[in-house]
């Protein structure tokens, strides 16, 4: 599997400071990833350098030529305020494409339409953005990352303010689009426990470093509380893993 | 009673451009939720009437410029659009630098035009005059609206995308500062030139009450841009004619029309959830 970005040596950070140093890892073709780690541990500077909007301090981020990012931006980070139906939306995906000034086709709609069939809403293409629920919301925005024909599906924190049936819904789906598909996935989160059963490799964030490896090398106990610091148990439940901090007043960080 | 109306024609269509064009970009600036920053760039160009007379009053000419004020409006109002245009990556939240800017222009405009030569007889610059608008004032107006409708028109899917959501834009290749830039720029222009003549007030009222209108009613972003420009354009000649005919200021009379008009637009969204 080629690699389609890699961090050599990089250091991230904004003006001279470096959040983050010394990263080495690649994203490779046909990953399916997952960016973990805690609030304000850095996650949001590294997706800034895979997306080519931050430039390393030190070291270098590359791209492959021709790559393309679908990019599925926090929920909260779009306006539900303006009057747009879903299928205007996803074809925002294609803007880049349709070309300076020019107005989408029927062509451009029909991929819209199709890209809305691949997350299972085409039935809702022209519903206001406004009256969809959580879930729904959700999948217009990764059918706007698809209509793109991405190499690299990125999505920032999917699940977040999610309930349970659409968070497993939504981290299914994704699952298959990288399935299905072959697509790249890079799933960027902060809760360990929800994406770990569902990406293949994860790169977890935690003080100023990052580990990367298999799920089954970063969800063991001594890797987890070596880089969160504070001892967490591992545990198994129908073949699926979950991490739990360990109670105790040795659980509390200085 | 039309006798009346049409002795003031000129006036009308020039009320009429400045509708257009104000409420047109104030469906941006209603969905962008920066409706302050038309008040701002509006008191902005006011204070840069008011620099010009004060410079001209002591004999500075600038070049020329204190002769025209409207240049130097133009000038500090596209200064401040380019300041709102970054100032999302300030420490400083931009509502506070928008109110900062608001305040400093606003007294800065009262002060100079205190301490201007002819300052009394200059209010009306800063108050606006509709009636006073001269047909070569409205050629003037549609030079300066034409263009940036036409931009707007042309750009309609880039300004949409990087107002509604800028960091998947920027994943695409937007470059979303230019493109921001360009939108203030663009709304910097059109304020400049309406503040001239409809004032402070009416021209925040062009940008925000038909937009809230649309924003109630319409369904989808074309419905929103239409009925903020019918809703603008009938309160202009609603308001226009009954300040005539019950010799009312003009600017106030329109406003409440677009107050009635918001009112209106807010019953029939009522009845549409119903």
């Amino acid at each position: 599997m080629s690699a389609l970005v890699t961090f050599d040596r990089a250091s991230l950070g904004y003006g001279r400071r470096a959040v983050l140093s010394n990263l080495s890892f690649e994203i490779r073709e046909g990953d399916f990833l997952g960016l973990v780690g805690p609030n304000g541990s850095g996650k949001t500077t590294i997706l800034r350098a895979i997306l080519g909007a931050l430039q390393p301090i030190t070291g270098s981020v590359t791209r492959a030529d021709g790559l393309r990012f679908g990019y599925v931006p926090q929920r909260d980070q779009v306006d539900y305020g303006y009057p747009l139906s879903v299928v205007d939306v996803v074809l925002m995906g294609r803007y880049d494409r349709i070309g300076l000034g020019k107005r989408p086709s029927s062509a451009d709609r029909e991929l819209a339409c199709d890209a809305l069939e691949h997350v299972g809403i085409r039935d809702l293409a022209d519903r206001p953005l406004a009256n969809l629920s959580g879930g729904q919301k959700q999948r217009t925005l990764i059918a706007r990352a698809l209509v793109g024909d991405p190499n690299v599906l990125i999505l920032d924190e999917p699940t977040n303010g999610m309930d349970l049936v659409s968070m497993t819904q939504i981290l299914g789906l994704v699952r298959e689009l990288h399935e299905r598909d072959g697509l790249t996935v890079l799933m960027v989160s902060h809760a360990l426990n929800e994406v770990a059963n569902y990406v293949e490799r994860i790169a977890l964030v935690a003080d100023e470093k990052v580990h990367i490896g298999s799920t089954d090398e970063i969800m063991s106990e001594e890797t987890l509380s070596n880089m969160y610091g504070i001892p967490v148990d591992v545990s198994s439940f129908n073949g699926l893993k979950i991490v739990v901090a360990r109670r105790g007043r040795d659980t509390r960080r200085s | 009673m039309i006798d009346a109306i049409l002795l003031f024609a000129d006036a009308l269509y020039g009320a009429l451009v400045i509708a257009v064009a104000c409420s047109t970009l104030g469906v941006y600036v209603v969905l962008r939720r920066i409706v302050f920053v038309g008040a701002a760039l509006a008191q902005i160009s006011s204070a840069g009437i008011a620099l010009a007379l004060f410079l001209s009053g002591i004999g500075i000419g600038a070049f020329g410029l204190t002769r025209h004020p409207v240049a130097l409006a133009l000038i500090v109002t596209l200064a401040g659009a380019m300041v709102f245009a970054g100032s999302g990556r300030q420490r400083v939240p931009p509502d506070a630098t928008i109110g900062a800017a608001y305040a400093m222009a606003a007294a800065a405009g009262i002060l100079l035009i205190a301490k201007a030569a002819s300052g009394e007889a200059h209010d009306i610059f800063l108050q606006g005059n509709i009636l006073g608008i001269t047909r070569t004032d409205t050629y003037v107006l549609m030079a300066i609206a034409a263009p940036v409708l036409i931009v707007h028109a042309v750009f309609y899917k880039e300004f949409l995308f990087i107002s509604f959501d800028r960091e998947t834009a920027r994943t695409l290749g937007y470059n979303v500062t230019f493109w921001n830039l360009f939108f203030y720029l663009t709304l910097g222009l059109v304020i400049a030139f309406a503040m001239q003549f409809a004032g402070v007030l009416l021209v925040f009222n062009f940008l925000v009450l038909p937009a809230v209108a649309g924003l109630l009613i319409a369904r989808s972003m074309r419905g929103m841009f239409a009925v903020a420009i019918i809703a603008s354009l009938a309160a202009s000649i609603i308001g226009f004619s009954l300040s005539v005919v019950f010799d009312l200021p003009t600017g106030p009379a329109i406003i409440a029309v677009s107050g009635a008009l918001l009112l209106i637009a807010w019953l029939i969204r009522i009845a549409q959830q119903r």
